[in-house]
């Protein structure tokens, strides 16, 4: 005799293997994501040290970081000083390494991994190189500039080891990993279909008014893309100024991410840490959803409106 | 479906199984942390000296977990502030009165008191002691030592028609030799006879040795007297006929190869820990130097240094393991024993805490045994919870904005107090 089960039981199991398949990333989503997220938030209200008990303190640790804290200002400072000038140079340089690369050029993959290259390498052997380049005494950067210097008789930049020139040096390093949004930008560009370039020459359109008006504006998606990621990565600023500054000179470096890092390795207060992480996931929401407001100037291709 | 749930129920038996903490000898299994993780030089001998415990027991048997240096402290303070913590490990001297009030570390003066065989605190240097006890009791015992000293080039010397007898002993002597050491061509440095930024030398360090610091006993910190503005202005001024620029770059020529400056014989004298002594035997090298007493200010300046250690701790994590707790203190004995101790430094090339130990394991090496004798004047710094980083990261870009001109010694030691004044002030609203 057959046996038969009925449809709302073949749900129900249907149901229970779906979960049980799923479950090696629902418990990591939960577990590993959700549930240390909700924790921050909790920690934040608390003056917890990582070794004794908890105890706790309202919005203790945000008052004192919002009204009392001067590092906490600094480092902010610093890191729009970093998300102003990074993010938008940023944008350009990709841009115009993609430009370049979109050529019909003999060897051009090889130029495209070249500029690529850069975003396989790890941040700490990348940061490694660079204070050997721009090492103010003996790097290879005042090296080659040295003729300039003695032309105009200026003193060789100090770059990472000056309070005036480090933000702008480690800009400078951030910029050697600029391949990274070409490929991006690269990808859309050679998306844009050449019968618009073909009918705006019928219309005797030249190399600058095709960029303008037809490539530049068929990359704003991109460009968006990359805009929002790069503002929202620009705020974590670290790794760099950890290994190559410290911090300095004279809290030149000193990110925000940074003053987050030794809240919590430093100081032990973890509460204050977790604090300054949901300030800091407060001001990145508001300024992407201001940036979101851009939207409208974005051009997406086969969008009729 | 059934065969899936089996398949689950096997497979997390499976793990069950693998995470089983009872050992095969049917033994109490304790549990303890240290730094000499699979594939390094210290693996084999810390391995032989718990299975040596292991051998002699009938009772209890030790699982030795060995992470590098660099990560175990991560380790340890989650595994504590988690209560997960191993049965007994290794940790900082200097804070130990942070773990031992929040009710993580054991009574290790109870324990004493309850078993005094076995342990002699004769044998270990009361300063270090002093750092391990919270509200007259111990919490933990120091473990290894750190001592910091001069080291001097004697070629060096010698080519400057130095000899031993001329290794100087107050301030005005070190800059005095320091100059007839210094070596410049074309206006750059070739060698420089001595730099107190250079190596492990410190502020505080210069401070402790004219009987000052940075807070006072109730930890308010004090760095507004005019003699800390004279010391931190001597610091700056020793090499004043050099620019920042010039010792900066001397110094980083070395650093940026991860070579040390007396190691690579470009300093003729210089304050560093008793790990270089290791570094430059570990290294081979062959010129001829010595290791002396940090030169005090003058005749009525302190002989200290700065020094510290790891403690030996034993953690309670509120599940009241009585066995696993007598376990640990049998184990935490044989670690402190003369031989044990012995076998670490020879394993490890640390000065262990355990003074007969340390003088049997140093023989007739002058220098270790140079370095022996200053532990007795070490001094950790002080623990101070609204700043427990008051020498780094709070005080160093002060100190460096000071040494690159950007602040004159009255504005940095101003700003630094008013930064301590401050954390001070946010902790205590948190406390």
């Amino acid at each position: 005799m057959a046996k038969t089960i009925s449809v709302k039981l073949m749900k129900r199991r249907e149901n229970i293997a779906g979960y049980l398949f799923a479950s090696p990333w629902l418990f990591g989503l939960i577990v590993l994501g959700i549930f240390p997220i909700l924790m921050s938030l909790y920690i934040s209200f608390t003056n917890y040290d990582m070794i004794a008990q908890m105890r706790w303190v309202g919005l203790e640790n945000y008052r004192i970081l919002l009204t009392n804290d001067d590092l906490f200002w600094k480092s902010l400072g610093n890191t729009v000083y970093h998300v102003v000038i990074a993010v938008p140079l940023g944008i350009v340089v990709g841009v115009g390494l993609a430009f370049l690369l979109n050529n019909k050029v003999r060897g051009m993959g090889i130029y495209r991994t070249l500029f690529y290259l850069p975003n396989v390498v790890s941040v700490v052997a990348m940061t490694l190189l660079w204070m050997w380049l721009f090492q103010p005494n003996f790097g290879l950067v005042n090296q080659l500039l040295k003729p300039l210097y003695e032309l105009f008789g200026a003193d060789p930049i100090g770059w990472y080891l000056d309070a005036d020139t480090s933000k702008i040096t480690l800009i400078i390093m951030g910029l050697w990993t600029a391949g990274g949004s070409m490929v991006i930008y690269l990808a859309q560009m050679q998306d844009i279909p050449t019968t618009l370039y073909e009918s705006a020459e019928i219309d005797g359109a030249g190399w600058w008014q095709k960029t303008i008006h037809i490539t530049l504006p068929l990359m704003t998606p991109s460009i968006y893309f990359n805009f929002i990621m790069g503002l929202i990565g620009s705020f974590q600023v670290f790794t760099m100024a950890y290994i190559m500054t410290n911090g300095g000179p004279s809290r030149s470096t000193y990110y925000y991410a940074y003053y987050l890092f030794d809240k919590m390795m430093a100081d032990n207060a973890m509460g204050m840490a977790s604090a300054m992480a949901w300030i800091l996931l407060v001001i990145v929401l508001i300024i992407t959803i201001l940036a979101l407001r851009l939207n409208k100037y974005v051009f997406y291709l086969g969008d009729e409106s | 479906m059934k065969k899936i749930t089996a398949f689950l129920l096997v497979l997390l038996g499976g793990f069950s199984v693998l995470g089983c903490t009872q050992n095969t000898t049917g033994k109490i299994e304790i549990e303890f942390w240290h730094m000499a993780p699979v594939g390094s030089e210290a693996f084999s001998p810390t391995r032989a000296i718990i299975n040596a415990f292991n051998e002699s027991q009938t009772t209890y048997y030790v699982k030795g977990t060995g992470f590098s240096f660099w990560d175990y402290w991560d380790k340890i303070n989650i595994a504590i502030s988690s209560r997960t913590a191993p049965d007994i490990g290794l940790s900082t001297l200097d804070d130990v009165p942070a773990r031992a009030s929040a009710g993580v570390l054991y009574n290790i003066s109870d324990l004493l008191e309850a078993d005094p065989t076995g342990l002699d605190l004769n044998q270990l240097y009361p300063n270090q002691l002093a750092f391990a006890t919270y509200n007259q009791d111990l919490f933990a015992l120091p473990f290894t030592a750190t001592t910091r000293v001069l080291y001097y080039n004697l070629d060096m010397f010698a080519a400057a028609g130095l000899t031993e007898e001329d290794v100087p002993t107050t301030w005005d002597e070190l800059h005095a030799v320091s100059k007839q050491l210094d070596l410049v061509d074309g206006g750059v440095i070739q060698q420089l006879g001595f730099d107190p930024t250079y190596g492990n030398a410190t502020y505080h360090g210069w401070l402790w040795e004219a009987g000052l610091d940075f807070f006072d006993e109730n930890l308010n910190p004090t760095l507004n007297t005019q003699k800390h503005i004279d010391i931190l202005n001597w610091v700056k001024n020793f090499n004043s006929e050099f620019t920042r620029n010039q010792l900066v770059a001397f110094g980083d020529a070395n650093a940026m190869f991860g070579i040390n400056p007396f190691a690579a014989q470009r300093v003729a004298m210089m304050v560093e820990t008793d790990g270089l002594y290791q570094i430059i035997k570990n290294a081979g090298a062959t010129f001829d130097f010595g290791v002396t007493t940090i030169p005090i200010p003058d005749e009525d300046g302190i002989r200290v240094n700065w020094g510290s250690g790891f403690s030996i701790e034993m953690y309670d994590n509120g599940k009241g393991e009585a066995a696993q707790k007598a376990g640990a203190w049998e184990f935490l004995k044989y670690l402190m024993s003369f031989q044990v101790q012995k076998d670490f430094s020879i394993a490890n090339g640390w000065l262990m805490a355990h003074k007969a130990a340390m003088t049997s394991a140093a023989g007739d090496d002058p220098i270790m045994l140079r370095l022996i004798e200053e532990i007795e004047y070490a001094k950790d710094k002080v623990y101070v919870p609204y700043a427990p980083s008051w020498h780094g990261n709070d005080w160093q870009p002060y100190y460096n904005s000071f040494l690159a001109g950007d602040l004159t010694a009255e504005q940095a030691l101003l700003n630094a107090r008013n930064n301590y004044l401050q954390k001070k002030q946010n902790y205590e609203a948190t406390h």
